[in-house]
């Protein structure tokens, strides 16, 4: 049954998070003890920062620019980058940026989880034999290495000494496939490895939890065999946990994925952040971080009603709570 | 007295190092952090007197670390107890009243949770650390306070939610309730009852949040935001990247230091939460 009130809150949550990051990024923006139209436009005569000033609402004080940042930011105007031959639209940089960033996302993904759930499962299964605990103490070492260490790793390995794989930049997939993931796979590898070890921990978990439950003895006393119980009656209801931390870690992945993105040079959305703050774009900084926080929320949102199609049980319990 | 197994052990003797190295570093006779050696140009290990090589600028890894450890763990141990204090305060105060204290508690740690931990502390870190001239650079010690006070930002709605989870599940139990019917005053129910009960998994998480904070400002100090002149474990990973191809070894040694550091913060909240949870399975 499709609870429509509780949806309608739920948005109205996630709506509400939305507009105070933007307006707590917006506010951040003031705290910055320079005139943001010095730093835009370096130089510019006076006029042209009265103009800009007028222009991006800085003389309206924070309240009426911040309105007028979120109108343009609704309408789609993403406010533009200021460098010395002129201006670009942020939008044109995001349109560049998103594919590349969602591309990496999905990869990451994919591989994380069809290594995790046979892992996942294998380890359940075999809860607390050898197996069980190589796989555990293997994935939880390796997922303490940060991403970086890795990717640095890969590349002096993989990229300089046997050099098989092109360790810089971006292919898109219409200049072929093939040169398309060889780009992607080390800046997908170094950021699965850690979502492994999560996703393997989370999965044996609920597993060991579900396979205690009555209807597992019930299909085991039918005679079904192992193989059967785990992959069809058990990962089902199991992976409610899974899903749910794989969807918020796609979130991350947009805009999160900064350092793996500019060692690679990748350049997807998480650069564009990088390049903001380090160019001092600040606008462009403000609507990219919102464009980022929606993805957030977007995710959060599919989460909840993902997890109500996985596990029917948990729709009138999350209601009740 | 509780038993350890061998790498608990291993995880302890490596940070207790790392903090002798931290507190201690500068008395010990290493050679000079920033001095450059410039006839021993990347030297490899053991080579020349210097134990773990030198950079292409000539600088010594070894006392490179030892005082890049200084930096990291106190980084990271300063944002993680503001973080984790201020976190607390916050989550165990709206977890315990409730109502629309909570409400909006929960709404600010959301608000900050929806934002990447990196690109948080990024922005945080390029506003706070802007000057007034911009063309004069920041010193070094502003950046450092300027980084602690980012990642205690970062760091305040994850722990504080982890400390309003764990309140919440305490503040109900009968003792409390028992504790609230003998007109025990709230602030003693939370330091006497409540406080004791959810320390535990408090520390689980921030062992950690340390190694987060560790991480993130390695990954800043990549970016060029960091603690500039390799004068912290990811300072030195930034500035080693340019002898990637020649000298590796200028980037495994401050990448090994820094993996097993956060390999063993990891290990040591992973065994705070196994006791937690098998003292919570007894109750």
């Amino acid at each position: 049954m499709f609870k429509f009130g509780f949806w309608l809150q739920r948005v109205a949550q996630l709506l509400i998070v939305l507009l105070l990051v933007t307006f707590g990024v917006s506010m951040l923006l003031r705290l910055i003890p320079v005139d943001l139209a010095t730093i835009l436009l370096p130089v510019a005569s006076e006029e042209e920062r009265v103009m800009l000033r007028a222009e991006l609402g800085f003389d309206k004080g924070p309240i009426g620019y911040y309105l007028q940042w979120l109108g343009n930011f609704v309408q789609g105007d993403f406010g533009k980058i200021y460098f010395s031959g002129g201006t670009e639209n942020v939008s044109d940089h995001l349109k560049q940026a998103m594919p590349r960033s969602l591309l990496l996302m999905v990869y990451t993904q994919v591989l994380a989880l069809a290594i995790a759930i046979p892992l996942g499962v294998l380890s359940a299964y075999r809860a607390g034999r050898r197996s069980d605990k190589v796989i555990s103490n293997t994935l939880f070492t390796l997922s303490s290495i940060p991403n970086f260490a890795i990717a640095l790793l890969l590349i002096i390995f993989i990229g300089v000494k046997f050099a098989w794989l092109p360790t810089l930049g971006y292919v898109p997939i219409a200049e072929g496939y093939w040169e398309h993931l060889k780009h992607m796979i080390m800046p997908v590898i170094s950021l699965s490895v850690g979502l492994i070890a999560t996703y393997t921990r989370l999965l044996r978990a609920d597993m060991i939890a579900a396979l205690r439950e009555d209807y597992v003895t019930m299909a085991a006393s039918k005679g079904l065999s192992d193989q059967r119980i785990l992959w069809r009656h058990v990962l089902r209801p199991s992976s409610v946990t899974l899903m749910t931390s794989a969807a918020l870690s796609m979130g991350g992945l947009i805009g999160g994925a900064i350092v793996i993105e500019s060692i690679f040079a990748t350049y997807g959305v998480g650069f564009e952040v990088f390049a903001a703050i380090a160019g001092r774009q600040y606008i462009a900084m403000q609507s990219t971080v919102a464009v980022i926080a929606l993805f957030y929320v977007f995710f959060n949102l599919v989460v909840d009603i993902g997890t109500g199609f996985v596990d029917p049980r948990t729709r009138d319990r999350r209601v009740n709570a | 007295m509780r038993k350890f197994t061998k790498p608990t052990w291993l995880a302890i003797s490596w940070l207790s190092l790392m903090m002798f190295f931290a507190i201690f570093g500068w008395a010990l006779p290493f050679k000079s952090w920033n001095f450059v050696y410039e006839d021993d140009l990347e030297v490899g290990l053991f080579s020349n007197g210097h134990i773990l090589g030198t950079d292409s600028n000539g600088y010594d890894l070894l006392s490179s670390i030892v005082a890049g450890t200084r930096m990291s763990i106190f980084i990271a141990i300063a944002a993680v107890g503001l973080g984790g204090l201020i976190g607390s305060v916050l989550g165990i105060t709206a977890a315990y009243v409730r109502g629309k204290v909570d409400t909006v508690m929960v709404t600010i740690f959301n608000v900050g949770l929806s934002v990447p931990n990196l690109v948080l502390a990024l922005a945080l870190v390029s506003v706070l650390a802007t000057n007034v001239d911009i063309n004069q650079a920041v010193p070094t010690w502003r950046r450092v306070m300027v980084l602690i006070m980012s990642l205690t930002i970062v760091l305040i709605p994850i722990l504080g939610r982890i400390a309003r989870g764990a309140t919440l599940s305490w503040a109900g139990r009968e003792f409390v309730t028992a504790a609230r019917s003998m007109g025990m005053r709230d602030r003693k129910i939370i330091t006497k009852h409540i406080v004791p009960n959810v320390l535990p998994a408090l520390i689980a998480v921030a062992f950690l949040a340390v190694g987060v904070v560790i991480i993130a400002e390695a990954s800043l100090s990549i970016l060029g935001v960091g603690i500039p002149d390799g004068a912290s474990w990811g300072g030195m990973i930034a500035r080693g990247r340019n002898d990637l191809e020649y000298a590796p070894h200028v980037l495994y040694v401050p990448i090994f230091f820094l993996a097993l550091t956060v390999i063993s913060t990891n290990h040591l909240g992973d065994v705070v939460r196994a006791q937690l949870d098998s003292r919570e399975a007894k109750v």
